[in-house]
């Protein structure tokens, strides 16, 4: 036990020292003697009503189209499928400023529902990665004999199916609402500043009116959100699930006529709503004066039109990749030990309720203002044991903890699935449980690490929030120097900032093949296949 | 097992690294370097960087933090403990909110101008064989219905100059009537300029449906085309009746760790050469008037005939006026 504790000393006094403290001094700057008023003011409720059903909807949006994509992208095999997942992932970790720009070119859609496409659109991956990743997986017996029996395949997949994918659809529902309700940028520019909800209201009454009070206030309903949204979704899952576990050993079924439900929808939501607006993007990048060209790309080795950049587009891109490295590191050893020792735990009750407060523990920054969490570096890091608010670190530090959550819900599911029964049965052979590490549960978990690892970078090559708030000076990344180029007139720049982000997609939807295509080791299907 | 061990070692000490090598970079040189707190949009150039270098020796670091309300707030909050030696670019809608937090040793002192004026497309105009407004009065008439996009005061620092210059010419009797009077005309409303002036506005590079848009004095210079129509002159101007003049300041810190230097570099900022540079890299006019402007701001940037702003206390009045402009405009 003592052992164990100071392992977990490491990733406690990380989200510790560099969230909930910074977090704690802002509240506690910010909170005056009656906060709570703030709560029963009718523009604040309003915000909060607007946020949660937005969100909801959002949701649920997601998840009718989503289920469908998980079948047909997941549970049955076609050519291409690789590349579509690849593609479909590209949206999630663009930062949301190119996202609110691409979605602009379609003003004929009313603002909400805009919002609510642009949202779908953002956390589509999410749901059909988390969903498939478990259909991948799921035995197809009881459904094969349900259709002999002759049961339709709608009424097999709502009857059978569904239910055993409850966890799975649960738990992506969480993920994705809770993104939801924390997006700014997109309420922003798609709302005209005219859609109000809790982020919006945070960042108005901290960059605006210096109300740190109610900033401070709603951080807090944020964290109740986020407290709230886990707690209903562990107590319906009962287990955590993972955003993607595929067994690619066993050999999927191809797509065929009877799919065409299935097909038809993923089919309209892939081209329509991800492969149409990424390409009305890179067609604006391909674009100059009118034309096609390459001059918006050659232009990005300069600073912009009248040098409006403090460094060029190359170095903020040498910036975007070093921060990823680092807070990738830091995001993947921290959130890989934080996994291990979740699933170590034994199956009493308390333990299982310490083990879902440490896990949500991590999962809080997600759904917080950078906001709040920006100005919290500031009063908390200006002096004192860490002054490290000037240094460029604290961007992959925050980045890092934005990707902390993600990791974790990657590494600590598989982990359970890999189940007691393989280290039981290990040290029954007499193996000690370093032996069973090395030889069962790393070959597994190389694959899993290894997914993380492409997700915690993508993750902070698209961030945004903690980056402009933190980003000083020659310290600039991809994402500021879009912002930067895009807040300035001239063609010029906007043609460059078109460029960059055409640059982002490919990156991203490059650095997604390759994770994906790491097939799993020999060893690895042997244990996964000793497990039935 | 053990690689986790090593791992967590490794990461304690990679830690400890960092915390040593960001130490270093906070107390190491402090004098030979000054620190200026600026608005996302401030520009020095690498030659104005090296001519404060050789004049002085000591090297200017930009920090850039933010809008300028952001940036305001931001040195609120760290006044005990500021993140630099002296701030530029805080403008006469936050100087108040500067000055009321004493943030500020001595005086603003203004650094150049900006003026908030609506542009229009003259391509539109001509093919549509329209005359195109010459005040902004003239944007509720109905000829012009549906025509402007502008951007939202809660949101956009344009926006918020925008509707203090509507305050100021209708008086505080007349602003909100001029508002509802735009509402029933169809004005369109943007949350960023970015938005609006890319996307919605019809003379620019996004091609948007609106041929009306706030945006800058200055904008015009750059729509000037190499072909077509408007070959060598811009595709757009801007309507120089009822205007807001933003202009900045830069002042000393109180509690900067290096004020002489601060003092040395305010000093330096008010002057050739950075002056001259103001224009090109920032998209506003210097306050110093010997300065001469680009030859594409001469012909297509004059800056604007009948300005307001500077008798407002606007920092005082924001609130009031924001929660009465989106009752008008009705926000959600």
């Amino acid at each position: 036990m003592p052992k164990k504790l100071l392992l977990w000393a490491a990733p406690l006094l990380f989200i510790g020292v560099l969230f909930y403290w910074p977090l704690l001094k802002i509240v506690e700057v910010g909170l005056s003697a009656n906060w709570y008023e703030i709560y029963f003011e009718s523009e604040t409720l309003e915000a909060i009503w607007f946020t949660i059903w937005q969100a909801a909807l959002s949701t649920l949006i997601a998840l009718l189209i989503g289920i469908p994509g998980a079948y047909v992208l997941y549970r049955k095999q076609f050519w291409g499928q690789r590349w579509m997942r690849a593609l479909i992932t590209v949206p999630l970790v663009l930062p949301t400023i190119v996202v609110a720009i691409v979605f602009s070119n379609f003003r004929w859609i009313p603002a909400i529902p805009l919002i609510l496409v642009a949202h779908v659109f953002v956390n589509y991956s999410l749901v059909v990665r988390t969903i498939g990743g478990v259909w991948s997986t799921m035995d197809n017996e009881t459904e094969e004999a349900a259709a002999l029996a002759g049961a339709g395949r709608l009424r097999t997949t709502l009857q059978i199916t569904l239910p055993q994918l409850k966890p799975a659809i649960v738990s992506s529902a969480a993920l994705t609402f809770l993104f939801c309700s924390s997006s700014y940028g997109i309420i922003l520019i798609l709302g005209d500043g005219l859609v109000q909800s809790v982020e919006t209201q945070i960042a108005a009454a901290a960059l605006q009116y210096l109300d740190l009070n109610k900033a401070a206030a709603l951080a807090l309903l944020q964290t109740l959100i986020t407290v709230v949204a886990f707690s209903v979704s562990e107590a319906i899952a009962k287990h955590p699930i993972g955003i993607e576990q595929v067994d690619e050993s066993t050999r999927k079924p191809m797509l065929d006529h009877r799919d065409w439900p299935a097909i038809t929808v993923t089919g309209l939501a892939v081209v329509a709503m991800i492969a149409l607006p990424l390409l009305v993007l890179l067609a604006k990048a391909f674009t100059f004066d009118g034309s096609f060209s390459l001059q918006n790309f050659l232009n990005l080795a300069g600073r912009g039109d009248r040098e409006l950049l403090n460094i060029s587009v190359w170095q903020a891109t040498l910036n975007t990749l070093r921060n990823v490295a680092i807070s990738a590191s830091i995001a993947v050893s921290l959130g890989a030990l934080v996994s291990y020792l979740l699933s170590r735990t034994h199956r009493t009750r308390r333990a299982r309720f310490s083990n879902r407060t440490l896990d949500v523990l991590f999962l809080i920054p997600i759904g917080i203002s950078s906001v709040v969490l920006g100005f919290g570096y500031l009063v908390t890091f200006g002096d004192g044991p860490l002054p490290i608010r000037a240094s460029w670190l604290v961007v992959p530090i925050v980045q890092a903890l934005m990707a902390l959550p993600l990791v974790i819900r990657l590494i600590y599911p598989a982990l359970l699935s890999i189940g007691t029964e393989h280290r039981e049965a290990a040290s029954l052979a007499g193996a000690n449980s370093r032996q069973t590490w090395w030889h069962i549960e790393s070959g597994i978990i190389r694959n899993v690490i290894l997914t993380a690892v492409g997700f915690a970078l993508i993750a902070g090559i698209g961030e945004f929030g903690a980056a402009s708030l933190l980003a000083f000076g020659d310290q600039a990344t991809l994402p500021t120097v879009l912002y930067a180029l895009i807040s300035r007139p001239g063609s010029t720049n906007y043609g460059m900032a078109m460029a960059v982000s055409a640059t982002l997609i490919t990156l991203t939807f490059t650095l997604v093949l390759a994770v994906s295509s790491q097939k799993p080791r020999r060893r690895v299907r042997g244990v996964l296949k000793s497990r039935r | 097992m053990f690689n986790l061990k090593k791992s967590v070692a490794l990461f304690a000490a990679a830690a400890l690294a960092t915390l040593s090598l960001a130490g270093c970079s906070l107390t190491g040189e402090i004098n030979k370097e000054v620190v200026v707190v600026t608005h996302d949009s401030v520009v020095f150039t690498d030659e104005v960087i090296a001519e404060f270098k050789k004049q002085t020796g000591i090297t200017i670091k930009q920090i850039k933090a933010g809008d300028v309300g952001a940036m305001t707030n931001k040195l609120v909050l760290t006044r005990e403990n500021p993140i630099g030696d002296l701030v530029y670019g805080i403008d006469n809608t936050f100087s108040p909110i500067a000055i009321e937090s004493e943030l500020i040793d001595g005086a603003l002192e203004p650094v150049s101008y900006g003026d908030v004026c609506l542009n229009y497309d003259k391509a539109w105009f001509a093919n549509n064989e329209l005359a195109a407004p010459v005040s902004i009065r003239d944007l509720t008439k109905p000829q012009f219905k549906g025509l402007t996009v502008v951007t939202n005061p809660n949101t956009s620092s344009p926006g918020m100059a925008f509707l203090a210059a509507t305050v100021s010419m209708f008086g505080s009797n007349g602003w909100e009537q001029y508002w509802r009077a735009l509402k029933t005309n169809d004005v369109k409303i943007s949350a960023s300029w970015e938005d609006a002036y890319f996307t919605d506005f019809s003379g620019s590079s996004g091609k948007g449906e609106y041929p009306i848009v706030l945006s800058y004095s200055s904008s015009p210079a750059y729509e000037v085309r190499d072909s077509g129509d408007f070959a060598g002159e811009s595709q757009t101007a801007s309507i120089l009746d009822g205007c807001f003049r933003q202009t900045e300041y830069v002042g000393v810190l109180n509690k900067a760790k290096n004020s002489d230097a601060a003092k040395k570099l305010a000093l330096f900022l008010l002057n050739d050469p950075f002056q001259s540079t103001i224009a090109e890299t920032m998209y506003v006019y210097p306050i110093l008037e010997s300065v001469e402007l680009p030859k594409d701001w001469q012909e297509f940037a004059p800056s604007a005939t009948n300005t307001f702003g500077d008798q407002l206390d606007i920092a005082a009045n924001r609130r009031d006026w924001l929660s009465k402009w989106s009752e008008i405009i009705d926000v959600n």
